[in-house]
């Protein structure tokens, strides 16, 4: 207690030296005068007097020399002289330090921004007690993760042990009824369970029980849970909110509390601000509730494990249940190992919730995440070389100091506190750098329309990883430096004029590396931008120029099928007749927006082969649409508008006629649908009612997605009740302008009372979903720029230094009556022998970086030839630029001036 | 000066706080005085070691100190005892007096057989 109060004491003494010290000086001179006058009254001269008292006290000087150290703490002092000293080292080379800074600033940066999504998308955990307990139960066919059917919740709520419960959990957006006007509120609704597996308090009156959650809500209608920062919006964070009855979407429902503050829900990305019972699907989705289906699959399953159980566990026990759930899930047979065959149950961590943006950016931000990781490497490659350039035109100070008595560790702790200084520049302009660069990504990865509600403040774990990756970067920038310096010799350096000893040792090292990092980035970018292009490029089965398209949402007037479909088509026949549309068609979701529609087609071959399909997309389109979306009829007719009236009749796509009829002709063949699958027991007679005859083939079109291969599509015309109160329209016209006026007068006219919608082109949609790869490529090739740009200094540094440092030699050498040339290519052969070694170690990292990269490539192989060819390609040629300009130097190097240097 | 023991650091500390106790308020020209005459001028106190001791004594909180003025009006500072000081002194002489019964027990000559 006493030591630490003395401490205490002595570190706020360094800081109030200046007086302590003026007092003590008092003291002393009371002390001597007291000493003097005794001295003289003892008799003594005055002279003598001091001169005792003096030697008495032992040196004033030595005193206070002692008395200071006790003051403060001399470590401590030490250090915050060096730090001055590396301050004003700095500040006298601005253009070194900003170069230094801005280096590491780019570095630090770039990795703050793409933690910082990291974070927000993979890492950040569900603001819940012990989120590691929970766990989330999938349904998934790769990327594609849909969610649970409601029977298949309850079936494995049954059957699982390991969990002490289970809760379903949707999002959804509600009509909030205020002060009569409508307005869309983001929510959820969540079983009744919900809260006892969340563990969640509220923080403000009372959760939802399973008393709650069941039709109309219990005796008083639905009861309604508001989020924080919505009620804090919309209720001024009014106690008052208790009570208050709701009207949502027609229904009335009554306030009980408020979320916990920083709850936004377990789906991240979507904000949950009105959370209702799981009960209340049965008003959402009315007239078809999707509760009690067995083919809807919406819910985001989640379970808390027993105390002892862990994911293995769970895992072990679905796969020991699974059998018996599938069979209660779906007695029929028709979904599970029909339309969804391809997709599989699974259990895995519900720590971070789910995230749908997890499942499309995990891989991608993985990459990034090295990606950034390399180019930090580079630059702190970059700035050791800058460090050490001003380690080595210092080396007589550091000699000199060294000979006055520092001790080594002093001149190490020096540079390193330089370079300290240095990364804390960077740190500074890093999470500026990082927090703007997050922003704009969140921006870039936005959804047409709105960006997605990620939390891209810097929080704690962020700033705390953008200090840590400052500090490693401050000890690798550091390190070899300060070695050096340390290991100085004082004799020769003194003696010595200039700045002496060449970066050669470092160089060999340093160069090689940077080239081989620049190589892996160029490479990654290359790769990502071919991609890219390619997904552009290639035919899409639809034609882009003067295709508009707008999603019309008529269920605020809750129309019948029946009466959608009808003012579907009559929007499509105003369009068709206004001046300047091409063509016009309705569709039942619009093309590559990853939607996904499946459905049970078969056909029986000449030798009564049956070739049955449950995962064929069925697509009612108007006589317009082929027209329209520009896809091509390669074989027989699109559809006229007598089509309808007649025998059903059809278009399969290439890859669905082939599928239906292989090493056959399709037209004029038929296609059944729906009733029992023929294969199933090879006798049922096909249904006459559900069949329609092939009249043409269409090209294949990536319908659901542009990264995956095109579906079997069955176009066929609309009948009068395929369509619901969500389609879309499409208009090809060679004017943007007119196909939009048109689209709206078409609405207004069928539909007076509908939202008008926004009205897309084509190639939003294709931006849009390319927004991934947009981003990817955008900073791949940002971080690959970079990269050449650093190494293409770091070699011109260190090629200039040594011509430099070798201009006696080159004099000689031509005195000598070596040519020009020669010199030339010494020092252009001398940088190319460094890039080249970087070039193959880089290669090999580059085939490594491939690997990572296959899951994200479309088209192209990760380990292309051509585009290994090209990065080595351009890297040589950089490598040649940067060397040029030293090598010329040393040509024009004058004989005479050179050897009279000494 | 060579037949006088010089003072060494923790003793110099108890000795300041005894002499605190018994004098009361005093400057650091009078302490060292004062330990020079009870020692009966056996023990040489270079005075200039005084002070850093002082302030590490104030630094732990056992004495306080203030200016005022000297008998012959020069401006000194006083130091004073703490209770914490006190506290300190009693610990201290009591160990002390611990420390040299037993070194005196070991070196006096034939107390080993009794």
């Amino acid at each position: 207690m006493r030591n630490l109060r003395a401490w205490f004491l002595r570190l706020f003494g360094v800081f109030s030296k200046e007086s302590r010290n003026r007092e003590l000086a008092a003291e002393l001179e009371g002390h001597l005068q007291m000493h003097i006058d005794d001295n003289v009254r003892a008799g003594m001269t005055r002279e003598e007097a001091r001169r005792q008292a003096l030697i008495k006290l032992g040196g004033v000087e030595q005193t206070m020399e002692n008395y200071r150290d006790r003051l403060g703490v001399p470590a401590l002092e030490s250090l915050l002289q060096d730090l001055r000293y590396a301050l004003r080292m700095l500040r006298k080379n601005p253009a070194f330090t900003a170069a230094a800074m801005l280096t590491l600033a780019l570095g630090i940066g770039a990795n703050a921004a793409i933690f910082t999504l990291t974070y927000a998308v993979i890492l950040k955990s569900l603001p819940v007690p012990h989120p590691g307990q929970l766990v989330r139960y999938t349904f998934r066919q790769g990327a594609m993760d849909i969610g649970l059917s409601g029977p298949a919740y309850e079936a494995l709520r049954r059957h699982e042990t390991v969990n002490t419960d289970l809760l379903a959990w949707s999002d959804a957006e509600f009509a909030l009824q205020e002060n009569g006007a409508v307005t869309r509120v983001s929510g959820a609704m969540i079983t009744g369970s919900g809260f006892r597996v969340l563990e969640l308090r509220p923080y403000l009156g009372r959760v939802f029980g399973d008393q709650d959650d069941v039709t109309s809500g219990g005796p008083s209608g639905y009861q309604a849970l508001l989020g924080y920062d919505y009620w804090k919006q919309h209720f001024q964070g009014s106690q008052a909110v208790l009570g208050q009855a709701l009207t949502v979407n027609g229904r009335v429902g009554t306030v009980i509390g408020v979320l916990p503050p920083g709850f936004d829900g377990l789906i991240a990305g979507m904000r949950a601000d009105l959370v209702l019972p799981l009960a209340f699907e049965e008003v959402l989705h009315a007239p078809q509730p999707m509760r009690r289906h067995d083919g809807s699959f919406w819910l985001t399953v989640m379970g808390r494990l027993k105390p002892g159980e862990s994911v293995q566990t769970a895992q072990a026990n679905l796969r020991a249940t699974e059998a018996t759930v599938r069979e209660e899930a779906d007695p029929s047979h028709h979904f599970l190992s029909g339309f969804f065959a391809p997709f599989h149950f699974g259990v895995e961590s519900g720590r971070t919730g789910r995230s749908l943006m997890k499942v499309v950016y995990q891989e991608p931000l993985v990459v990034l995440e090295v990606l950034v990781g390399l180019l930090l490497l580079l630059c702190c490659a970059n700035t050791a070389l800058l460090v050490l350039a001003r380690v080595s035109s210092r080396t007589r100070e550091f000699a000199l100091r060294s000979a006055l008595g520092a001790p080594r560790a002093r001149l190490f702790r020096q540079v390193l506190l330089e370079v300290g200084l240095l990364a804390a520049g960077g740190l500074g302009g890093g999470i500026c750098l990082g927090w703007v660069g997050a922003q704009k990504l969140v921006a870039m990865l936005a959804s047409i329309g709105e960006p997605p509600p990620l939390d891209v403040t810097p929080r704690a774990a962020i700033i705390a990883f953008t200090a840590s990756i400052s500090l490693l970067s401050a000890l690798v920038a550091g390190l070899w430096p300060a070695l050096r310096a340390v290991r100085v010799a004082p004799g020769p350096s003194l003696k010595q004029g200039g700045p002496v000893s060449s970066s050669k040792g470092l160089g060999r090292w340093m160069v090689p590396a940077q080239v081989a990092v620049s190589v892996t980035l160029l490479f990654a970018a290359s790769l990502l931008g071919r991609s890219f292009l390619k997904l552009l490029l290639e035919n899409s089965g639809f034609r882009a120029d003067g295709l508009m398209l707008a999603n019309v949402d008529l269920r605020a007037n809750k129309p019948t099928n029946v009466v959608a479909t009808q003012s579907a088509q009559r929007m499509v026949e105003a369009l068709e007749s206004t001046p300047g549309v091409e063509a016009a068609t309705v569709l039942s979701y619009p093309p590559i927006s990853d939607s996904w529609s499946a459905s049970h087609y078969y056909s029986v071959g000449e030798h009564g082969a049956v070739h049955s399909d449950m995962q064929t997309w069925p697509e009612p389109v108007s006589p317009g649409y082929f027209a329209a979306m520009g896809t091509r009829i390669v074989e027989g007719r699109g559809f006229t508008r007598s089509d309808a009236n007649s025998d059903p009749v059809c278009v399969p796509s290439a890859s669905a006629a082939a599928y239906y009829f292989p090493r056959e002709d399709a037209l004029g063949k038929f296609i059944y649908s729906g009733g029992e699958d023929p294969s199933l027991d090879g006798k049922t007679k096909p249904d006459p009612k559900n069949t329609c005859r092939v009249i043409g083939v269409a090209e294949d079109a990536r319908y659901h997605s542009l990264r995956e291969a095109p579906p079997r599509i069955l176009y066929r015309p609309i009948v009068r009740d395929d369509l619901g109160a969500e389609f879309c329209l499409a208009v090809r016209s060679g004017n943007a302008d007119i196909a939009a006026a048109a689209i709206r007068a078409a609405l207004r006219r069928v539909t007076p009372t509908a939202v008008l919608p926004a009205i897309l082109s084509f190639r939003d949609l294709v931006n849009h979903q390319l927004r991934r790869e947009r981003v990817l490529v955008a900073l791949s090739a940002c971080f690959a720029a970079i990269a050449l740009l650093l190494t293409a200094l770091g070699l011109y540094a260190l090629l200039a230094r040594d011509v430099l440092l070798r201009t006696r030699e080159m004099g000689v050498r031509l005195a000598l009556g070596a040519q020009p040339g020669e010199a030339l290519r010494m020092v252009i052969w001398q940088g190319l022998r460094l890039v080249l070694v970087g070039i193959v170690i880089g290669l090999v990292a580059a085939l490594a970086m491939a690997r990572l990269l296959g899951g994200l490539l479309f088209g192209i192989r990760p380990t292309d030839p051509f585009t290994l060819a090209a990065v080595a390609g351009v890297l040589l040629s950089v490598a040649l630029a940067a060397s040029v300009i030293p090598g010329r130097r040393a040509t024009k190097v004058d004989p005479m001036v050179a050897l009279r240097y000494e | 000066m060579g037949d006088k023991a010089d003072v060494w650091q923790g003793t110099l500390a108890l000795m300041v706080l005894k002499t605190l106790e018994t004098m009361g308020p005093l400057h650091g020209y009078g302490i060292a005085r004062r330990i020079e005459q009870t020692s009966r001028d056996l023990l040489a106190v270079n005075y200039g070691t005084l002070y850093p001791a002082l302030l590490k004594l104030e630094q732990e909180g056992y004495i306080t100190s203030e200016w005022g003025q000297s008998d012959n009006n020069r401006r000194a500072k006083y130091y004073k005892l703490t209770r914490a000081g006190r506290r300190q002194l009693a610990r201290e002489a009591r160990e002390w007096e611990q420390t040299t019964a037993i070194l005196a027990r070991f070196l006096s000559p034939g107390e080993e057989s009794s």
